[in-house]
């Protein structure tokens, strides 16, 4: 919640007064006062702000002290200061804690009452935790239900609460012991192991800040009756095994959940039948690392002066971040909310950025408690603009708008003295507080809380006054319609923008890009000529390419190297570090390389289309990127941009805006890159405005010479094992590349699920699909297909979907051998495996594999998959057994690394 | 929660949205139930609607609508963009009564109910429809709409179009055959597929039937088949009065673009037209002036300088001969329209739905004397005479709301040397609606033409401070309505017309609005009202 307290701040009182702040005009003082502003001797003022939830019940005042004029000697020659205004904003910067989840699973008594168990689960961070959790019964055959469920009434530990019918919650305790290794927070949870349960799901909730936490995107889950692992066990007693289940719909804020086992498993526990029922409990200890994301609230006090020695205003930022703060600002002139640099001079510490914004570092308060800074502004200027950056990566802004300072309309008339403190304070809400606290005895006029409805100006006219002349009455009313136009704009800013449309925005956004997407669909079936086209499409066969070679494909002999990773902008050339390598990567036998996103991906608000014209990012200059891209042209390696439209156009507050934006000038934008740097082609995320129908448009404006699209949705699991049938997820991918009418490939998200499990569960059979061929999109439509065992999203230091560690090169072994367009990631290249994927490279050039070579699945078992790629090539991966049949074809080993080896015709 | 469901419906129900059916001529003979017109109020909301329904089949709880009427608040009088339409591609179901492109179809009444659009405009052929008897196709693209929310405005056609081909029926093609004097003629003799001519309306050549017979035929087929989406799904019927569904002759070339920037020509030169013009020309005392149409008109593509005829000075059209003619082309043309609209009133006259057809926008040459374009059309609209005022009588003796197309147009970016001003026109065409109590709607003259400035003409147009539009429709659905280049635009138009000028304090209506877009299923809806 944006919590923003408005404070107009009149005049310093003369003298050692500590308050100071607005009066409400009421008399002919108010006159005297506007002329003769009075001087104070010192700079000797504090800020006090206090704010005041007045929701029912949870007042709270804080008073917080702000350091003020005492503390900026160079303040002090500002000898002639009015304070026009003043605000504190309140703000919410997020921290990230590391920390971990346990469970433990033991007898809960001595060996005698064996039926006895108790699972523990712990938590070893800060805050208030809540387990979700239910249970799932074991039906007749002792097979599980997955469906969630109550756990019986013995089960429940005290404190739970029942939510619906099908789980419950239960408070985790704080601990009050707590050595290094040991949970903060703490539940037990007791059960006879004679109860017919089959598992417990649970999830962790942290009340404080609404965060779900789940394991790998699924509910936690402790089965007791492995039903599974009867068919596919190898061989070891995998009595008990904790795994991730389909708990759906739980929307998880975070959830980052590497489990990082050290699972104990104890052989001898025999408990029932195992081949029919296989129910067995054993001790269990388990540890998942998550990752809490804590808001840390901080303050910004900015307060407006004006200055009689200069024609300015001086704004002065004050605030309690800690670290470097740089306040990324501009002015407004006249009502728009454009930004527009201030004038010269310019604060110290100042740069401009990209003509648009300066970006002026704040100085350390001396007690090192946070920094501040004043900056002069023009009086013609109607306000500042403003959104503050921590670093590279963390902006601040106000609830996705910038902030605004409002400048001009109040310096005009403001000058008064007055020590009613009056806080405005607004709670995405309508009404208006105005708390005046007790007043110093000069100050003859108090007035009573009272509370303002801010659309009615009236109200505020009804404040008490003294009796007046009717010209002050009028002057009194003109300047409250004043104050009250300052606060309406306020109001509505806040409850406007902030509030109501805050919580409808996301609903809003989502309904615009169902739109789109909806009237994507439309143009690409309306574009095709002949009705009915789509409709056939989910035979296969109509999917097949077209035969002539559509652009944006290359030449079908293409391998991709990712020439990023999630730490290329660290360096801040990294163009040139990559420039460097362009003769090795060449000499390796790549053919395109895939480049980071040219722009800056988080942009302040306001000018997000100019800034796609700027190309100086944080990977290098424009310059170093076009001499990247020549080297890679000179050393014969198609340079394609990373056009990562997504995180360039999210940051844009304006909905319309982007989108106006993404259709009308993307073309242009694309053209004009593909000119100015060189791009051959391009990389585009699945995102608004890049659906498979709208894409096509692209495609054909910019005629890459090789284009893949990134989408990604989750396979199908069932019960947290993954299905063997993937085509509805390659469906999907499929339908987008139709919708682009194979103008781009896409990303084989599909064949990368299917490896993981197929490799990290030894479950090889699954890289033949139903009709003995590869399951994943390169199965379908291989010359469109893009395969890749990792990438920058999901590999590298982010490590959101990892390739499972250690078997890298099966992955690649399957990814080089096979058809579809193989891309290998940067970090892959530069490690210990480079000889090894070099290795595979040239054995897949000099046997020409390309994109629409034919794959003959020999063998898909459990430990091992083999095939025979074209006639040329044979691989088989995985621990298994296999040798190509010797015929009339020789076989000779080609290459060979752990649990994968390739053949080739000799 | 009656209450507040109540609130919330008058909230969301658009002014005016729907004709009162009682105006002007008829009302006395369908009001003689009082049912019909218990049943106008626009059907803003599921819930709504089924009440409506409800009532309009009891008579006996009339009582309980009025005070619900009386419960609801007052509504904002401001000018509202009134109804916002689509139109469907004219070949949603073609030749061969097969849904065209259904699945973008669905997509795209999906795409348009998200966004908000009230409804789509259905263009039903005649000859598709009547060919096959089957309406089993437009009966899925009206259920498509249906069930993505939208509401109907049904054009029904009786006119032939060339591309995308729609056939006039098969009987009355064999009729035409047989004897090509019942389609209009041009003076050089050439037969004018697009429709009936209008001599032959009340003739039996079509196997002993009347064209109006067949018409009414084709009405109340049409009628028997959407019995259950009248009233709810269904909020207007237009009737194509002619040519283009327009009311008109088909005066542009028989070929070339519907660019058409001529004067055109006079369509007169059949058997039965001329027999007609005979036989008027005996009874006012002129037989001469009965023999044949103007011989000094121009050509379809010249300029009104050609020959005599429209002269700006002098023209024959200024001449007692000039008016003979004029006066009995264009009457034909009124007659034509004032019977069809009264068959259509004796079909459609007692169902909930509103009743309305369309008028070209004939602009070229409108800053001329004679206006030839709109005189070869069928409109005696000259220079010091109201053409439009008999129009617009005839909407109102049927309480036929008026369609004008070429909302977007402005005078600033019409082609030279046309001498075109769409904006005057347009005006006066209004002129003569107000004066006669006609209700208005809009379209866009097509969707090619439309670029920025044509939203904001049309924008301007429907949010005018005076307007008095009832909707609007825009046409048409199709891949370069959903293009990259046009799509954005529409979008953006179609927000800004729903929140006009975003009001501070009209957020709760807006997101009710919202909320209600996203689904309209009634039980939500009571949700949010007591949230």
């Amino acid at each position: 919640m944006l919590l923003v307290r408005w404070k107009p701040v009149l005049h310093c009182p003369p003298q050692g007064h500590r308050r100071r702040g607005f009066a409400w005009p009421r008399g002919p003082r108010r006159s005297l006062l506007l002329r003769r502003p009075i001087r104070s001797p010192a700079p000797a003022f504090l800020s006090i702000s206090s704010s005041k939830f007045s929701q029912a019940g949870r007042a709270r005042v804080r008073p917080v002290v702000r350091a003020g004029l005492a503390q900026t000697p160079s303040l002090a020659d500002v000898e002639n200061t009015e304070i026009l205004f003043s605000e504190t904003l309140s703000l919410k910067r997020s921290q990230t804690v590391e920390g971990k989840i346990t469970v433990r699973l033991d007898p809960a008594v001595a060996e005698e009452e064996v039926s006895k168990w108790r699972l523990t689960i712990g938590c070893n961070l800060e805050g208030k935790w809540t387990l979700h959790w239910g249970v799932s019964y074991c039906d007749d055959l002792g097979r599980q239900a997955f469906e969630w469920d109550q756990p019986p009434p013995e089960m429940r530990p005290p404190e739970s609460v029942l939510i619906k019918d099908y789980a419950i919650e239960t408070p985790l305790k704080r601990l009050s012991s707590q050595s290094e290794r040991q949970a903060l927070h703490e539940l037990q949870i007791e059960f006879d192991s004679n109860t017919p349960i089959a598992a417990i799901h649970f999830v962790l909730k942290e009340e404080e800040t609404g965060a779900w936490f789940q394991h790998k995107g699924r509910d936690f889950r402790i089965s007791f009756t492995d039903y599974f692992e009867v068919a596919n066990s190898v061989g070891g007693n995998q009595g008990f095994s904790i795994w991730p289940g389909g708990f759906d719909q739980i929307s998880s804020l975070l959830l980052k959940a590497e489990e990082s086992t050290s699972q104990k498993e104890d052989p001898d526990d025999e408990d029932g039948n195992v081949v029919k029922q296989n129910r067995c409990i054993a001790p269990i200890y388990k540890e998942f690392p998550i990752l809490k994301e804590e808001f840390v609230p901080n303050h910004m006090t900015v307060s407006v002066r004006s200055s009689d020695k200069t024609d300015k205003n001086i704004v002065q930022f004050d605030t309690d971040l800690p670290g470097d703060v740089v306040i990324h600002w501009g002015v407004c002139k006249d009502d728009g909310r454009k930004w527009v640099i201030p004038s010269t001079p310019h604060p110290p510490a100042t740069k401009i950025f990209r003509h648009k914004a300066l970006q002026t570092l704040l100085q350390p308060k001396p007690d090192g408690l946070g920094s501040w800074g004043l900056f002069l502004v023009d009086q013609g200027t109607s306000g500042v603009v403003f959104v503050l950056k921590l670093n590279e990566y963390t902006w601040l802004n106000n609830n996705g708008t910038d902030f605004f300072i409002p400048i001009g309309s109040v310096s005009s008339t403001t000058a008064e003295i007055g020590s009613d403190d009056i806080v405005h304070e607004q709670q995405a809400g309508t009404e208006i507080h105005d708390v005046r606290n007790s007043l110093p005895p000069n100050n003859s006029y108090p007035l009573q809380n009272k509370s303002l409805e801010a659309s009615d100006p009236k109200n505020i006219n009804s404040l008490p006054m003294k009796p007046q002349g009717t010209e002050e009455l009028i002057e009194a009313v003109a300047y409250t319609d004043e104050i009250i136009k300052e606060i309406r704009h306020l109001v509505t800013d806040i409850s406007l923008e902030k509030g109501k449309r805050a919580k409808s925005k996301e609903a809003q956004e989502n309904i615009l890009q169902e739109i789109e997407k909806l009237a994507a669909e439309a143009y690409s079936i309306f574009r095709i000529s002949i009705p009915g086209f789509v409709e056939s499409a989910s035979d296969t066969e109509l999917l097949k390419p077209a035969v002539k070679l559509s652009s944006g494909t290359g030449s079908g002999y293409e391998i991709l190297c990712q020439g990023f990773n999630w730490e290329s902008h660290k360096s801040g050339r990294w163009y040139s570090e990559l420039r460097d390598k362009a003769k090795e990567l060449s000499s390796l036998g790549f053919t395109v390389i895939w480049l980071p996103p040219p722009t800056e991906s988080v942009s302040p608000e306001g000018y997000m289309p100019k800034d796609l014209y700027n190309l100086n990012s944080r990977y290098g200059s424009l310059e170093e990127l076009k001499d990247l891209v020549n080297s890679f042209h000179e050393a014969g390696i198609k340079g394609r941009g990373n056009k990562s439209s997504g995180d360039n156009f999210h940051a844009a507050p304006n909905i319309d805006h982007s989108q106006d934006f993404v259709r009308r000038d993307l073309k242009e934008w694309l053209c004009w890159l593909r000119k100015e740097v060189g791009y051959d082609g391009w990389r585009l995320d699945f995102v608004r405005g890049f659906w498979g129908g709208y894409v096509k448009d692209y495609m054909e404006a910019t005629e890459p010479y090789f284009a893949v699209g990134e989408y990604w949705d989750s396979l199908s699991y069932t019960y947290g094992d993954m299905d063997h049938n993937q085509d509805a997820h390659r469906q999907r991918i499929v339908d987008w590349i139709n919708a682009t009418n194979g103008t781009a490939g896409a990303f084989d998200v599909t064949t990368k699920g299917i490896l993981h499990s197929a490799l990290e569960k030894c479950e090889y059979w699954r890289l033949s699909d139903q009709n003995g061929k590869p399951p994943g999109v390169v199965g379908w439509w291989a010359s469109r297909a893009v395969t890749f065992i990792e990438n920058h999203d999901t590999g590298s230091t982010q490590g959101h979907w990892r390739f499972p560690s250690g078997k890298e090169m099966q992955g690649y072994a399957y990814i080089l051998t096979h058809p579809g367009t193989p891309a290998v990631f940067y970090d892959h290249i530069f490690s210990h495996y480079q000889q090894e994927i070099s290795r595979l490279i040239s054995v897949r050039n000099e046997n020409k594999i390309h994109c629409r070579s034919t794959v003959k699945i020999t063998k898909a078992e459990r430990d091992v998959y083999a095939a025979e790629i074209d006639g040329k090539l044979a691989v088989k991966i995985g621990p298994g057994h296999y040798e190509p049949p010797d015929g009339p074809t020789k076989w000779v080993v080609a290459a060979e690394g752990r649990d994968y080896k390739v053949w080739e015709t000799s | 929660m009656e209450a507040g469901l109540m609130v919330k419906q008058a909230a969301v129900a658009k002014p005016d949205a729907f004709p009162a059916r009682s105006l002007g001529f008829g009302s006395s003979v369908r009001g003689g139930s009082g049912i019909s017109r218990i049943g106008f109020e626009a059907p803003a909301s599921v819930a709504w609607r089924k009440r409506s329904i409800r009532v309009a089949r009891d008579g006996a709880i009339r009582s309980e609508v009025v005070v619900e009427e009386k419960a609801s608040p007052p509504r904002k009088d401001k000018a509202g963009p009134g109804r916002l339409y689509v139109g469907l591609p004219l070949d949603v179901v073609s030749d061969g009564n097969v849904v065209n492109h259904g699945k973008a179809i669905a997509a795209g009444l999906r795409a348009l109910a998200l966004l908000g659009v009230d409804g789509v405009e259905l263009p039903i052929s005649w000859g598709v429809a009547m060919d096959s008897g089957d309406w089993s196709s437009y009966l899925a693209v009206a259920a498509m709409a249906r069930d993505a929310g939208l509401h109907l405005r049904v054009s029904l056609h009786l006119h032939c179009h060339r591309r995308p081909r729609l056939p006039l029926p098969k009987s009355v093609d064999s009729a035409a055959a047989a004897d090509p004097d019942i389609l209009f003629t041009d003076r050089a003799g050439r037969r004018r597929a697009d429709c009936l001519s209008f001599a032959v309306d009340d003739l039996p050549v079509l196997d002993g039937r009347t064209p109006m017979e067949a018409y009414e035929e084709f009405f109340r087929s049409f009628r028997l088949a959407f019995a259950d989406f009248f009233g709810s799904v269904i909020t207007d019927v237009t009737i194509g009065l002619g040519p283009n569904g327009e009311l008109r002759y088909p005066s542009f070339p028989p070929t070339g673009s519907n660019r058409f920037t001529g004067v055109g020509e006079f369509q007169c030169y059949n058997k039965y037209m001329l027999a007609d013009l005979k036989r008027h020309a005996e009874e006012t005392g002129s037989p001469l002036w009965g023999l044949s149409g103007p011989h000094d008109a121009p050509g379809y593509n010249q300029s009104p300088d050609f020959g005599n005829f429209f002269k700006d000075h002098d023209g024959s059209w200024e001449t007692p001969y000039g008016q003979f003619f004029l006066s009995w082309y264009s009457g034909k043309l009124l007659s034509h329209g004032d019977r069809l609209l009264s068959v259509a009133s004796e079909v459609f006259g007692d169902l909930p739905v509103a009743l309305s057809a369309k008028v070209p926008l004939l602009h070229c040459w409108h800053d001329t004397r004679s206006r030839p374009s709109q005189l070869t059309a069928g409109f005696y609209n000259t220079d010091g005479r109201d053409g439009y005022g008999a129009v617009a009588k005839i909407f109102a003796k049927h309480s036929c709301t008026m369609i004008i197309p070429g909302m977007d147009l402005t005078d600033g970016e019409q082609p030279q040397g046309v001498r075109s001003c769409p904006q005057s026109l347009l005006s006066q065409i209004k002129g003569a609606c107000k004066r006669h109590g006609v209700k208005l709607a809009g379209e866009n003259s097509s969707l090619v033409r439309v670029s920025t400035a044509g939203f904001t003409k049309i924008k301007e147009n429907v949010l005018a401070e005076n307007s008095t539009l009832d909707s609007f429709t825009y046409h048409r659905m199709g891949a370069e309505f959903f293009s990259p280049d046009h799509w954005p635009l529409f979008t953006e138009f179609i927000r800004s017309m729903a929140q006009p000028e975003m009001e501070k304090d009209d957020i709760p209506s807006n997101l009710e609005r919202l909320s209600l877009s996203i689904n309209s299923v009634p039980g939500n809806d009571r949700e949010l009202q007591s949230a």
